[in-house]
């Protein structure tokens, strides 16, 4: 995995931004900005992906996961060579949003897309992608939309905390330098963005002809075949480094949606102790050593509230990195409930990974409620007033 | 509604029980929007052993997949009676493959030919399987209906799912007749029903409290003209704010005093060469 470069160490890792200690000055710490590591820097230059940008915590590469919020309750961003796992709710109507949201960042940011479904054309997923905010009135606009909670006077001149004007606004660069954009969930991305992007899909009715015979103890041939897509895609676009001419390094970004469905000949959702009740798990092992060997990131919806077998979902859980827990209150009990009635469901965090770390990034806010409004999918934790003093 | 229920396409899921049964809806439906009927019977004669009539290969699921290359246009229902004896011959992921195929065979973009919309109309007896087939048969429907009742009436529950939106649902009492017609109906009379609680008006936290949330408008005037203790003017809070030039870059200027040392070598000074 990539990993913070020590000091003075000339190895380029994909991992590092500080600048490796040149021969030329006596010390090692350099300024960045427009003065920064002039013509004289010999050592390597590192060359930075579009859209990444390393964790400040533990020195990850991270790719943003297309929600801001999302990100920020993550860490930072979602690793590269990690898994997001994501469990529907109920009604399939949120966990799309995510997962269209995964793959419209990696067109904003140029990334290459691989997308496998086993119910939709993948051509049709990302016909339906969200549109991109990238107007500076737009995001005004949400900025406001998203911080209305807050008491009106942080909005206008600050009075207390005057010297904090002097900072400067956060700039709207260009689309490929920000991390992390917000989408517009009632318009469609522009069509040019989509064809100029470099996508494959893998829908699963195509691939695979019905009658083949499945022997108890493999995966089932929709899985096989999967990861030799996922395979093939990987060495031959060189995100391996299996291609060294490759002028560019890029991230591949991997959706997988309905992962466990009956769709794909899975039958965990249909029979508690079925023939093949390995099959998920050995995916999911088998894809985690894909991704961990290459510039790639993987976002995988799971039904796991149709799933019968509670011991396949703690071990799903087990091998994947990131486990999100949508729960919309449709049809529940809460959605009467008074103090739920801006929100639209629950989010939990079910698990976030250890990379080389000993101690995982967990955030302290254990409650947190979304909301779908008309465009925009936040993140809040409810209750709020009650914690300010 | 139950009148619309295929015009939405996809897979329409019919759930009933022993107490309640669905076939006569079933067959209620069938009459209300089939123009023209073809019937496939394979309960009689499943493996076509006294081969009478022209077998279609590889039983009712060979059935299904013709069906889903046909060429001609127009809408078509096809309507399964029932799922359970096909769930109980067939696994269950290979059902709903195929089901999944038929019923949005119309979605798909490649094909020359525009077909109509497909409606697969299927009755499920819910009491003959676990909650694993009946909850993955649940999650591909497009609308699900679910046979209920009182006192003699039936109801349908009607969940009706569209893609990207809520599922919205709705009860709807009705009655078949005896030549298979629907009739529907209002709901039973109310009042033999016993009272539910009185609706409890939704309580605000924030009144009678024993302290001020909020803020008086005298209050507020008088929080706003509060001098601030650093006892900065305003003049001078500009000026400091005004970008001045070259601010970007920093200097630092020192000047060592008499106690000093700029002896690199021995920083400490307490080397005795």
């Amino acid at each position: 995995m990539a990993a913070v470069a020590t000091c003075g160490s000339g190895a380029g890792s994909t991992g590092s931004a500080v600048a490796t200690a040149s021969k030329s000055n006596v010390t090692s710490f350099q300024r960045r900005g427009p003065r920064a590591s002039g013509t004289d820097d010999s050592g390597p230059r590192l060359v930075s992906i579009a859209g990444t940008r390393p964790s400040v915590r533990n020195g990850q590469l991270l790719v943003s996961t297309g929600l801001p919020a999302l990100d920020q309750l993550l860490g930072g961003g979602l690793a590269i060579g990690t898994v997001l796992l994501i469990e529907e709710d109920k009604y399939n109507i949120y966990s799309p949003l995510l997962f269209k949201c995964f793959l419209a960042e990696g067109i904003v940011n140029g990334h290459t897309l691989l997308v496998a479904s086993a119910k939709e054309d993948p051509a049709n997923i990302l016909q339906e992608l969200p549109a991109p905010l990238l107007d500076d009135n737009n995001k005004k606009e949400f900025d406001e939309d998203v911080y209305n909670h807050k008491t009106p006077e942080s909005n206008i001149k600050m009075k207390i905390a005057w010297r904090y004007q002097l900072l400067p606004k956060m700039e709207i660069g260009p689309v490929s330098s920000r991390f992390g954009h917000y989408y517009d969930a009632s318009k469609r991305i522009p069509q040019e963005l989509i064809e100029a992007s470099n996508w494959h899909g893998f829908f699963l009715p195509e691939k695979i002809s019905s009658t083949l015979k499945v022997e108890p103890w493999s995966l089932t041939p929709g899985y096989i075949k999967l990861l030799q897509f996922i395979q093939n895609i990987i060495y031959e676009e060189g995100f391996d480094g299996s291609n060294p001419q490759k002028k560019q390094r890029n991230v591949l970004r991997i959706g997988i949606q309905n992962l466990g469905s009956p769709l794909w000949g899975d039958d965990i959702c249909c029979a508690e102790n079925g023939s093949n009740s390995h099959s998920l798990t050995k995916f999911l092992y088998v894809l985690r050593g894909l991704l961990r060997t290459s510039l790639s990131a993987c976002i995988i919806t799971m039904p796991t509230h149709l799933i019968q077998n509670k011991a396949i979902i703690a071990r799903v859980t087990n091998l994947s990195d990131i486990v999100i827990g949508l729960e919309s209150f449709i049809g529940s009990e809460r959605e009467t409930n008074p103090l739920y009635k801006d929100y639209h469901g629950l989010i939990h965090i079910r698990q976030i990974p250890r990379l080389n770390n000993l101690i995982c990034d967990e955030s302290d806010v254990k409650d947190l409620a979304f909301k779908l409004k008309r465009k925009l999918f936040t993140i809040e934790q409810p209750f709020q007033f009650l914690n300010e003093k | 509604m139950l009148d619309s229920l295929l015009s939405l396409g996809g897979l329409v899921l019919l759930r009933d029980s022993v107490e309640w049964e669905g076939r006569s809806l079933l067959k209620a439906i069938v009459k209300k929007s089939a123009l023209w009927l073809v019937y496939h019977d394979f309960f009689r004669d499943p493996l076509n052993w006294s081969k009478t009539e022209e077998a279609l290969p590889g039983g009712p699921l060979g059935a299904l997949r013709a069906i889903c290359k046909r060429t001609d246009a127009g809408p078509v229902t096809i309507a399964l009676d029932s799922l359970s004896w096909l769930l109980l011959h067939l696994p269950c992921t290979t059902l709903c493959q195929a089901l999944h195929a038929v019923s949005h065979q119309d979605s798909c973009p490649g094909n020359s030919s525009p077909v109509g919309k497909v409606s697969v109309l299927g009755l499920l007896h819910e009491e003959l399987h676990g909650p694993g087939p009946v909850g993955a048969l649940s999650s591909l429907a497009q609308t699900e209906v679910t046979l209920g009742g009182t006192k003699g009436q039936a109801s349908a529950h009607i969940l009706c799912r569209r893609p990207r939106q809520r599922p919205t649902d709705q009860t709807q009492w009705f009655s078949i007749l005896p030549d298979f017609s629907l009739d529907l109906q209002e709901g039973p009379s109310v009042e033999s029903q016993p009272c539910s609680d009185p609706h409890i008006p939704p309580v605000d936290p924030t009144t009678h409290l024993t302290f001020n949330l909020h803020l008086s408008k005298k209050e507020r005037e008088a929080r706003d003209s509060l001098i601030l203790p650093f006892q900065f003017s305003s003049e001078k809070q500009q000026a400091l704010l005004r970008p001045r030039p070259g601010q970007a870059t920093s200097h630092i200027f020192y000047e060592p005093d008499a106690y000093d040392d700029l002896d690199q070598e021995d920083p400490d000074d307490d080397l005795d060469i």
